[in-house]
């Protein structure tokens, strides 16, 4: 005898299944989310307390900030820094969902962070142009280009991080190389000392800024933004073609190394590197602090140009931007503009504390002087001298996009590199990805 | 991170009293009935604690997953949100990642679920022949890398893939790959790491599962075929493992399930790899992409119920199938 019917059993295992398999899912389950568009329209005054967040890079500038303005309520908040990293921009669709959250002023641990941040979707970015004029006047508008969406300035630059190339003064002397001023012949060279000096590498193509510091260079389309809803990516453009050719050289003649400037590994790698393009960040933050490259080798001269081209040509990496809410008004929003006044252009982070040039016009000489003066590298003149050139010298057509361009970078080059495939074949990996990504993301993508 | 969340279950074919029958054949109709409603009250009490947490943590975010899934999502060119009815199911299924990850899903699974399943029942058969002090030794022993927090495993992982630093560095130079970009990003490597990282960190608490599966053999069934002439091979494979099939099945689904759910690991191998492997590698990342990187909450949703689907599917097997939950299949 059963205690209960077949049938009424059914219906309990029926329930219990149902039970089990939902508890497995109930993780999965909970990344579903509502759908309104963010960008709240009521803007809110907390009476001027305000909250910044910074990456831990950018805590003593915050730091700097109470010192100098103790009158004014500011709460600090150390966030992920990882460049590439999504965490912020996880945060920040939770902040559009619930329509509240969102720091007053925000360092942005990647440049790519811009692109949605002043989107329609999340608009979280405000507006400076008007109310922030007086500090913009003060600004290179080519240090500008990539907070200006549609002639609207929609951050601030911390620093301007445009490519100089770097070599080893000391290895070139002794060796007796001569250093080159075109693309052409860098690349050539690369192969050469490699031959001689097998083990001696002109570059690194691993990490997220190689594209940046190539094809951005060159002026391949892959950021080169048309509106919010179109861009145009083309990589079979000559001006791509050129960069890859270029690198496909270098990689088959054993001068570039699949590691990326940041990795662990590459602080052993990195003090073989003779030359290569690199922001004027890596003269003190890679070859001086990582890699622990002896005072008086790494020097710094003016960008290359490509054969043909009247101008030298140079990629950017980085160079951070300060973005401010767009959700706040009255002595909130007071406040916050002294805060991001305070962070792009006050000496006593941007000279005192920042290890970048800063992008703000007025305070770059002082910041020259005082960097200068720790005589690292090999020829100290024409290295600051370079830097103050450079950003002159970063084509101005390439936004930051939703799509990431550095990332996409990466996860199929080194992957396909690592591998044992040759460079063209990574490349046709690249261009597939970086097209698919831009449609995921509603884009159209034009070609010319 | 559990390997799964439901708790392994009693082995009611076993549990059930002798003479039970026959006090229920005496009772009168009226009395089965007042005796059905109190177990069923008794039932109820029981569970609703845990129907609780469920409705909290499963049923509602289903229902909202549901509903938001059916809406349309803000774009650039369409700011306003809407109803979108099945256009976010359409987005899922046409993005060039969906079909790519769940091609993921199944090389770890194929390399992952049958040496989990052999190193399930071969060390919990052995465990179980190992009488007294060494067998519970060894149990806890296999124990020890699940017990283990995810991170400090996965620390344990990242020590033991980098090739300046890993104890088996001598492997990695041999196989021709010198950083851990190398190590993790190499094709066709991953697979195998992660059914490494999954097989240490879920082993030992399957082992304990089937091994108590194990011990609900009554004595008599061993000691009878012991007379007959069996060996311990002999026991372990004509009588242990047919006795406990239905607790394989139930493993070998519960694994497979939770294969599904990968997110974790993919996601911390690729920042200890400085990005190499893709953002997108399993399901989970993908709907986690769909929502945090394309800011189209609808499809992450989709692509939730999707993950459901498949799941509560296993989950049906587990219950319909697998012998463990009733015993007229017996």
């Amino acid at each position: 005898m059963k205690t209960s019917t077949p049938r009424h059993r059914r219906v309990l295992k029926g329930a219990a299944g149902i039970g089990v398999a939902l508890t497995m899912l109930a993780v999965t389950a909970c990344s579903g989310g509502g759908s309104t568009g963010g960008g709240a329209d009521a803007q809110t005054d907390s009476g001027g307390a305000i909250t910044v967040w910074v990456d831990p890079p950018r805590v003593p500038a915050a730091d700097a900030f109470k010192k100098a303005h103790p009158e004014i309520d500011v709460t600090v908040n150390q966030i992920d820094g990882t460049v590439g990293g999504k965490s912020v921009q996880q945060q920040f669709a939770q902040f559009d969902q619930a329509g509240k959250g969102w720091p007053d002023a925000i360092f942005f641990p990647s440049n790519d962070d811009i692109a949605w941040a002043t989107s329609s979707q999340s608009n979280y970015a405000a507006d400076l142009t008007d109310i922030m004029a007086d500090t913009i006047e003060g600004y290179d508008p080519a240090v500008l280009s990539m907070c200006n969406f549609d002639d609207k300035i929609r951050c601030l630059r911390n620093d301007a991080a445009p490519d100089v190339f770097w070599y080893n003064k000391k290895f070139f002397d002794e060796n007796g190389y001569t250093v080159p001023t075109t693309w052409e012949e860098y690349s050539e060279l690369a192969v050469k000392i490699a031959a001689e000096h097998p083990g001696k590498i002109s570059g690194f193509t691993g990490d997220a800024y190689a594209p940046d510091r190539y094809l951005w260079a060159s002026g391949c389309p892959t950021n080169d933004r048309k509106s919010e809803t179109e861009v145009h990516i083309n990589l079979s453009d000559e001006k791509c073609t050129r960069a890859q050719d270029l690198l496909a050289t270098m990689y088959d003649g054993k001068a570039l190394s699949t590691l990326g400037i940041f990795d662990a590994d590459a602080a052993t790698v990195g003090p073989d590197m003779v030359m290569s393009p690199g922001a004027l960040w890596w003269g003190d933050y890679l070859f001086n602090q990582t890699w622990k490259i002896p005072a008086g080798e790494m020097s710094a001269v003016a960008p290359l140009a490509f054969d043909g081209d009247s101008k030298p040509s140079a990629g950017n990496e980085g160079g951070g931007l300060w973005g401010m809410s767009s959700h706040i008004k009255g002595k909130q929003l007071e406040n916050a503009k002294i805060f991001m006044k305070f962070v792009a252009t006050d000496p006593a982070w941007q000279v005192d504390l920042s290890t970048g040039l800063p992008g703000y016009g007025p305070v770059q000489d002082a910041w020259i002087e005082k960097q200068k003066s720790a005589n690292y590298f090999a020829d100290n003149d024409t290295t600051f001298a370079a830097f103050k050139e450079a950003a002159s010298a970063v084509p101005g057509d390439h936004s930051y996009m939703l799509y990431n361009t550095g990332g996409i970078w990466t996860e199929t080059m080194a992957p396909s590199l690592v591998s044992g495939n040759s460079f063209d074949d990574a490349w046709k990996k690249f261009s597939d990805e970086l097209v698919n990504q831009a449609k995921t993301f509603g884009y159209t993508i034009t070609e010319k | 991170m559990s390997q799964g969340t439901i708790a392994p279950p009693q082995a009611e074919a076993q549990s059930q009293p002798p003479g039970r029958g026959l006090r229920t054949k005496r009772q009168s109709a009226a009395g089965r009935r007042k005796l059905h409603q109190r177990e069923v009250r008794g039932a109820w009490t029981l569970l609703s604690p845990y129907m609780v947490l469920l409705l909290i943590g499963g049923i509602i975010p289903i229902f909202y997953a549901v509903y938001t899934a059916l809406q349309r999502p803000a774009t650039p060119v369409q700011p306003e949100g809407g109803f979108g009815g099945i256009s976010s199911f359409v987005t899922v299924f046409s993005d060039f990642r969906f079909w790519q990850t769940f091609g993921n899903i199944f090389s770890v699974l194929i390399v992952w679920l049958p040496i989990m399943m052999l190193g399930i029942v071969g060390l919990a058969l052995l465990v179980h022949a190992s009488p007294g002090r060494f067998g519970n030794t060894m149990r806890f022993l296999y124990y020890i890398p699940g017990a283990l927090a995810g991170i400090a495993n996965l620390v344990l992982w990242v020590y033991l893939l980098n090739p300046a630093q890993s104890p088996i560095a001598g492997l990695w130079n041999v196989m021709g790959l010198d950083t851990i970009k190398a190590v993790v990003a190499t094709d066709g490597n991953l697979p195998f790491i992660l059914a490494g990282m999954l097989f240490f960190q879920g082993i030992g608490t399957w082992i304990v599962v089937v091994n108590g599966g194990l011990n609900g053999i009554p004595d008599e069934v061993l000691e009878a075929a012991s007379i007959d002439g069996a060996n311990a091979w002999h026991t372990a494979w004509h009588v242990k493992l047919p006795i406990i099939r239905p607790w394989i099945g139930y493993a070998a689904l519960m694994n497979l399930a939770y294969g599904f759910q990968l997110f974790l690991e993919p996601q911390l191998l690729d920042q200890v790899s400085s990005n190499a492997l893709p953002d997108q590698t399993t399901p989970t990342q993908l709907g986690y992409a769909f929502a945090f990187s394309n800011y189209n909450f609808p499809a992450a949703a989709a692509m939730s119920l999707i993950l459901l689907v498949i799941t509560l599917g296993i989950g049906l097997l587990i219950v319909f199938r697998s012998g463990l939950f009733g015993e007229e299949e017996k």
